[in-house]
């Protein structure tokens, strides 16, 4: 999680407009889910990953990293697609070539629109995304509790962690009931501290005359025609190449 | 369980997306209001989903080989519920997608779905059902949480075995083949996260009644 958003904020691209990553990499994303897989899959997984590494200058490792998660979600899943289990007498498990066709298409579809979505995660900070939330119709109390809610996460994150180490070194999770205990004894401090700390923010934005409205300075970003436009059209690019090969 | 970023068909997740929308909307409305009248609930539920964000980020003992985290749905349902938590568990699971690559954005509904909406849902009329019926305060607890999780599971493989039909047996069979493959992890897990809401139950009962109180929690009304 760090390294996710330590790259978003470090990366060659911070700077871009939120809305010249966005549209290439979602339009990416649409072409990945509608085209056959096996032809765009590829095609789509080898360009965002081209643009994460090459045009926002993450490493390759890190990028690479990102995509474990889903893989070995994928990998847990997509074996059975290929087994069909039949009722006729008890029941009994099969292979079938068209659940291999299907596992096959399913993972490198998935693949391919994770990559996708992870060019977007390194590339452009969560606190980016806000001002486009609200020019999508999101009210603006639900993004300010977003908005909250991300400040928040890495503090708690930091205090877990911190509890967590304690509570290892005195043997808090040596055995699993000892752990089951442990780790409760921590979700509920947390919860308190959680609630202790939102009732200090809340003091202390009371004092400053807090009426429901959170003021924060937005960095500007210009938004490039044409850097949109060229973006855009590499995208187009990858689109019809994986359409008529 | 997250269902993975583009493991969806289009169609599918376009319906799950569908189905989940008005069930946050309404929630939203609601979230909007509460905020509206008293402002101190927007820190409190930036505090909590924070917490939740940060829960699902701790790791469980490994049982039977697979390493997974507390869901915190249970909790939710039980200190919110389920009407805020619809909105509170889009927003966790939004950044679990954009923080940790955890789930996706067209996977968005149907993850919403089970994790945001059934799973709360149950738990929370678990919950106030066993209580009725005079059951401990600990049982009730267990008996949330556990099912809750349970629920949840159950949804995802239902929304799997929809959008993978098992060729010879039908979505029915494919139910089964997913319920089967996950069944050995997430019934341990689900009595674990049982157990550790009620530690952490206890703890809030036992040293933050006034808050829970202060804060009108269902809690209050509890044993």
């Amino acid at each position: 999680m760090q390294a996710i958003d330590h790259h978003a904020w470090t990366n060659h691209w911070r700077d871009r407009h939120p809305l010249e990553k966005l549209l290439p990499a979602l339009s990416l994303l649409v072409l990945t889910l509608a085209l056959p897989p096996l032809k765009i899959g590829p095609l789509a997984l080898a360009g965002a990953t081209l643009a994460t590494v090459c045009g926002a200058g993450i490493p390759l490792k890190t990028a690479l990293s990102v995509l474990a998660a889903p893989a070995a979600f994928l990998l847990a899943g997509v074996p059975f697609l290929a087994i069909s289990l039949r009722f006729n007498d008890g029941f009994s498990l099969h292979f079938s070539p068209e659940g291999l066709q299907l596992a096959l298409e399913t993972s490198v579809r998935a693949l391919a629109a994770v990559s996708c979505l992870s060019f977007l995660t390194l590339t452009t900070p969560l606190a980016d995304w806000t001002p486009l939330l609200r020019r999508v119709g999101i009210p603006a109390g639900i993004v300010e509790l977003i908005l909250l809610v991300y400040r928040l996460i890495f503090v708690f994150a930091e205090r877990a962690l911190t509890g967590r180490q304690a509570q290892t070194a005195r043997l808090g999770y040596s055995r699993l009931d000892r752990s089951v205990r442990s780790l409760g004894l921590l979700t509920g401090s947390l919860f308190q501290r959680s609630l202790e700390q939102a009732r200090r923010l809340e003091i202390g934005l009371a004092a400053r005359g807090y009426s429901g409205d959170l003021r924060v300075l937005q960095p500007e970003h210009v938004l490039s025609w044409p850097w949109l436009l060229w973006a855009m059209t590499l995208v187009g690019l990858v689109g019809l190449a994986g359409y008529w090969i | 369980m997250h269902i993975a970023e583009g493991f969806l068909p289009p169609l599918h997740a376009a319906a799950w997306t569908a189905i989940s929308l008005p069930f946050v909307i309404f929630s939203a409305r609601r979230v909007t209001r509460l905020m509206q009248d008293q402002p101190q609930t927007k820190l409190l539920l930036a505090a909590s989903g924070a917490f939740a964000f940060v829960l699902s980020a701790l790791k469980l003992p490994s049982v039977t080989g697979s390493c997974s985290h507390p869901t915190g749905t249970g909790l939710g349902a039980i200190l919110f519920g389920p009407s805020v938590m619809a909105l509170l568990g889009t927003i966790v699971l939004l950044f679990q997608a954009l923080l940790l690559a955890h789930g996706g954005l067209t996977t968005l509904g149907a993850n919403v779905f089970s994790m945001a909406i059934v799973g709360p849902w149950v738990a929370y009329a678990v919950f106030h059902g066993t209580l009725a019926i005079n059951a401990p305060l600990a049982i009730s607890v267990f008996l949330a949480a556990m099912l809750g999780d349970l629920a949840t599971y159950a949804v995802t493989a239902g929304e799997l075995a929809l959008a993978f039909p098992d060729p010879v047996s039908g979505v029915g069979g494919a139910f089964i083949k997913f319920a089967a493959v996950y069944l050995p992890t997430q019934l341990p897990l689900a009595v674990i996260e049982g157990l550790l809401t009620v530690v952490t139950v206890n703890l809030l009962k036992q040293y933050s009644r006034n808050e829970l109180d202060n804060l009108a929690f269902a809690l209050g009304g509890a044993k």
